[in-house]
């Protein structure tokens, strides 16, 4: 017969994961900019992120024709390391919580 | 974003593996020391606010916490984050890195310009990042300046001949055709 104590520290340790899989991660956003050139904010994302040319371009029409794409998800250090390393290149990036309306 | 203006010049160029070439007059050279030296003394201009902590300034730490007023500083410090508390806390620790660094891209570039008499200039891979960014940064400051917008070009380019800014729009177009064909250069390279 499975002890009650056991039980509720099953119960317990349930309730920890659902609110750690809840947390929603950090998302780093590049905005789109009339000065920076197409080609140099795919390089710059090439560069930055390791994208293959193909992701860096995609990513790079969505933040021209949409005016914005997420370019990298993870933790909020992360993200405020993105960012940073996004505005040593006068890239214009922002972070923000990922359930937060962009 | 822009696309590059199309000229008939050479610019930058890949010689062998991992350098970059390009030769410039001595006006050319004369502009783009000019114009990196005045993005270096803009990003230096808030250095003075340092904390008066020692320790805060050692670890880059600075007191101020508000956006620039100034525009163009705006842009090329601008706030990671929309909330504007998250924003001047992240400024806080960080503005005076990313001031350094920008100001070290900029100052690679002055060094390279000014340490060739003949306006031969060959960077490496990491040599050409930062001209990269340093001109990126000059393109921002300039076109903050011009208040170009995405469909401003085609103003830009009928500015009466008189007008102070027609010779600032001549200058960020040139950057601009200049930043693509290093990027061009660099791109052939990862092929």
């Amino acid at each position: 017969m499975v002890k009650l104590d056991e039980v509720v520290d099953a119960k317990i340790d349930e309730a920890i994961k659902e609110l750690l899989s809840g947390e929603k991660p950090w998302i780093t956003i590049v905005w789109d900019d009339p000065v920076n050139l197409m080609t140099y904010v795919t390089y710059v994302l090439m560069e930055l992120f390791g994208f293959s040319r193909e992701k860096a371009h995609e990513l790079m029409m969505q933040i021209h024709t949409q005016g914005k794409a997420v370019v990298s998800t993870g933790s909020r250090e992360e993200m405020e390391h993105d960012v940073a390393r996004l505005h040593e290149y006068g890239l214009w990036a922002t972070l923000q919580r990922g359930d937060q309306t962009i | 974003m822009s696309n590059g203006v199309d000229e008939i010049k050479s610019g930058f160029t890949r010689h062998g593996n991992n350098d970059y070439v390009a030769y410039f007059s001595p006006e050319e050279s004369e502009v783009l020391v000019n114009l990196v030296e005045q993005i270096i003394e803009l990003l230096g201009e808030r250095t003075d606010n340092h904390s008066d902590d020692p320790l805060a300034a050692m670890v880059g730490i600075t007191t101020h916490d508000s956006p620039p007023e100034d525009d163009v500083l705006l842009r090329l410090l601008p706030n990671a984050y929309a909330d504007q508390v998250d924003a001047s806390e992240f400024r806080r620790y960080t503005e005076l890195t990313l001031r350094t660094k920008k100001s070290a891209h900029a100052m690679s570039m002055r060094i390279d310009l000014k340490s060739s008499p003949d306006g031969c200039i060959e960077v490496d891979h990491e040599g050409a990042n930062a001209w990269l960014g340093a001109m990126n940064d000059i393109r921002l400051a300039l076109g903050v300046r011009l208040k170009v917008q995405e469909n401003s070009y085609e103003e830009l380019e009928i500015l009466a001949p008189d007008d102070p800014m027609r010779g600032v729009y001549a200058v960020y177009s040139w950057l601009g055709w200049l930043q693509e064909s290093l990027i061009q250069a660099l791109m052939d390279d990862a092929l």
